[in-house]
């Protein structure tokens, strides 16, 4: 078996994702005996690489070009699929995101190889690794098989632990013989700018909904996650309403996360909510409705109105 | 100006997970589907573009006839004609879904193709870019906004992702997956439901596509997922809170 991890970079950094799919490449490593890859892919990649390449990879390939100073699925695509070609990997991985939900299938199509999206498991199944995935809405767990030689995989980055350290690979540069194409143009990239965590990988996230009833609300809600040193978060509600861009949506359609405190308030606990803080290790739930599903899946309960609790929580933490 | 827009008849996602896994089994029939809902905002859109010269909409689904009211909904919102393929009772997975409507878009020669960005209930969201490396075309997923340049050969997007709002510049023809905010679909109309029951509709099975019968991936199995353990301590007021917290030495 022949890993290849796909390790991405997101506004000039590693993205900590990249730590899940390393142990995941691991994990399979091990069970299957096989050795696993990198591959690091943008442009003006300075000490990245290096910082990469500490978990034990054979092989450390860079992809440095002006084609990829922004991400774009087409010529990532291209250069993935050479470098597999060429190297005869089997096993492609890379970190559940919207980049990998975009180029990922989109090499499935061009190695027409079957792919399985944000893997939190793996399973023996007649002595063969399957993978298990959520769906539904995150309320049902289904074991997949893939029968192609090249297998596909985007990892969930809050089901798998940290990776085991390791040496260093020989560092590969590799020319991936992709230019800029006139097909698909990088514009800009609109981003709410911010000084708080995170979202993706913080620790501590305050997540507002439908209660807050105003934008207006953000204020204090943005208060209490600086006190704490936390990053906001929010239901699609909150986003559907314009109070907050998309990029602070939690959820099945938007981010999964999986910090060690998360603070839900005026949150009702929709199933598609839910479905993206499984991962939480502690749930503060703070609602007036004591019947909200919230509190089902909350490990400490709070059921008092938002706007008496918020400014108290923020005087007294 | 032709487009093609995707529609997946999925099970209600208000369906109670355990009916699901059994339907998705073939234990039990006893499911609503429903239109995938981020399919009818493709739709919505390409109903939009009427003003900018679409003319002729063509509704594609991978769908039996026992599914047929979904895509008429579909229909009826406002598309012209439909191109349905019958699985034969085949469970298709991404790679043969994106196969089966890519030997549809080589008939047709779309401007381009609408899509939703995921099905709700396999949540794969797959079959677009799929669709596009098979083609060889752009693609633009996760859009929210979209507008035409001045002769109509390339169309401007914004796209949902984790870091923000990604504006692409994209040459038609693409594959085009479409997110929550693009537009709010519309509801389709009892006259509109009558008369899409005349819709031009024309019927492929798969097995006269010439694609590779053997499925990429095949499911194994289902589960529930775990429930959080444990009990929810209920405090009665935010300084006990703070107090649980500071215990529970979650915050300083």
């Amino acid at each position: 078996m022949k890993i290849l991890v796909v390790a991405e970079m997101q506004l000039g950094k590693l993205k900590p994702s990249n730590r899940a799919t390393i142990r995941m490449a691991q994990d399979l490593a091990a069970q299957n005996g096989g050795t696993f890859s990198m591959m690091l892919v943008g442009h003006q990649i300075g000490d990245a690489a290096s910082e990469l390449n500490n978990f034990g990879a054979e092989t450390l390939y860079v992809i440095d070009a002006p084609a990829f100073e922004h991400y774009l699925a087409d010529t990532l695509t291209d250069a993935i699929s050479k470098l597999v070609k060429e190297y005869g990997f089997d096993r492609v991985l890379g970190g559940e995101a919207t980049t990998a939900r975009d180029f990922f299938p989109r090499l499935a199509g061009a190695l027409d190889a079957g792919m399985c999206r944000g893997v939190c498991g793996l399973t023996q199944v007649d002595g063969s690794t399957c993978y298990q995935r959520p769906v539904f809405s995150g309320m049902a767990l289904r074991t997949e098989r893939i029968h192609t030689p090249i297998h596909l995989i985007t990892v969930d980055p809050t089901a798998m632990g940290e990776p085991d350290a390791g040496g260093a690979g020989e560092v590969v540069p590799f020319d991936a013989g992709v230019s800029a194409n006139e097909g698909v143009q990088f514009v800009e990239l609109q981003r709410a700018a911010s000084e708080r965590p995170d979202l993706s990988v913080a620790d501590r996230v305050v997540g507002a909904g439908r209660g807050i009833k105003s934008a207006d609300y953000l204020d204090t809600i943005g208060k209490l996650a600086d006190k704490l040193g936390a990053a906001v978060g929010a239901t699609r509600a909150v986003v559907d309403a314009g109070w907050l861009p998309n990029e602070f949506q939690v959820g099945q359609t938007g981010k999964a996360i999986a910090p060690k405190l998360y603070i839900a308030i005026g949150i009702s606990g929709a199933v598609q909510h839910a479905a993206g803080i499984r991962g939480a290790k502690t749930i503060v739930a703070i609602n007036k409705d004591a019947e909200a599903p919230i509190f089902k899946i909350a490990d400490i309960g709070l059921v008092a109105d938002l706007f008496d609790v918020v400014p108290q929580l923020i005087e007294n933490l | 100006m032709k487009i093609l827009v995707t529609v997946k008849p999925v099970a209600d996602p208000n369906t109670p997970p355990a009916a699901w896994i059994e339907s998705e089994q073939g234990k039990s029939g006893s499911v609503n589907y429903v239109a995938n809902y981020f399919d009818l905002i493709a739709v919505e859109q390409a109903i939009q573009f009427k003003d900018m010269g679409v003319d002729d909409i063509c509704i594609v689904s991978v769908t039996d006839e026992s599914k047929m009211a979904q895509v008429r909904s579909a229909i009826a919102m406002g598309a012209n004609r439909a191109t349905l393929i019958d699985p034969e009772d085949r469970k298709l997975g991404a790679y043969q879904l994106a196969a089966a409507i890519a030997h549809v878009v080589k008939k047709e020669q779309p401007a381009f193709v609408l899509m939703g960005k995921q099905a709700t209930d396999d949540d794969a969201s797959q079959v677009g870019p799929i669709l596009a490396g098979i083609l060889g075309w752009p693609q633009a997923t996760f859009v929210s906004q979209i507008e035409f340049n001045d002769d109509k050969s390339r169309v401007k997007v914004g796209r949902e992702t984790d870091e923000g709002v990604e504006v692409l510049d994209v040459k038609l023809p693409a594959v085009i997956t479409c997110d929550l905010r693009l537009n709010e679909p519309r509801y389709a109309t009892l006259p509109n439901l009558i008369k899409s029951k005349k819709a031009p509709m024309e019927r492929l099975k798969f097995s006269e596509l010439g694609i590779d019968e053997n499925p990429r991936v095949t499911v194994e199995g289902y589960s529930l997922p775990k429930g959080r353990s444990g009990e929810t301590k209920m405090v009665a007021d935010a300084s006990e809170l703070v107090a649980t917290l500071k215990e529970m030495k979650l915050v300083d």
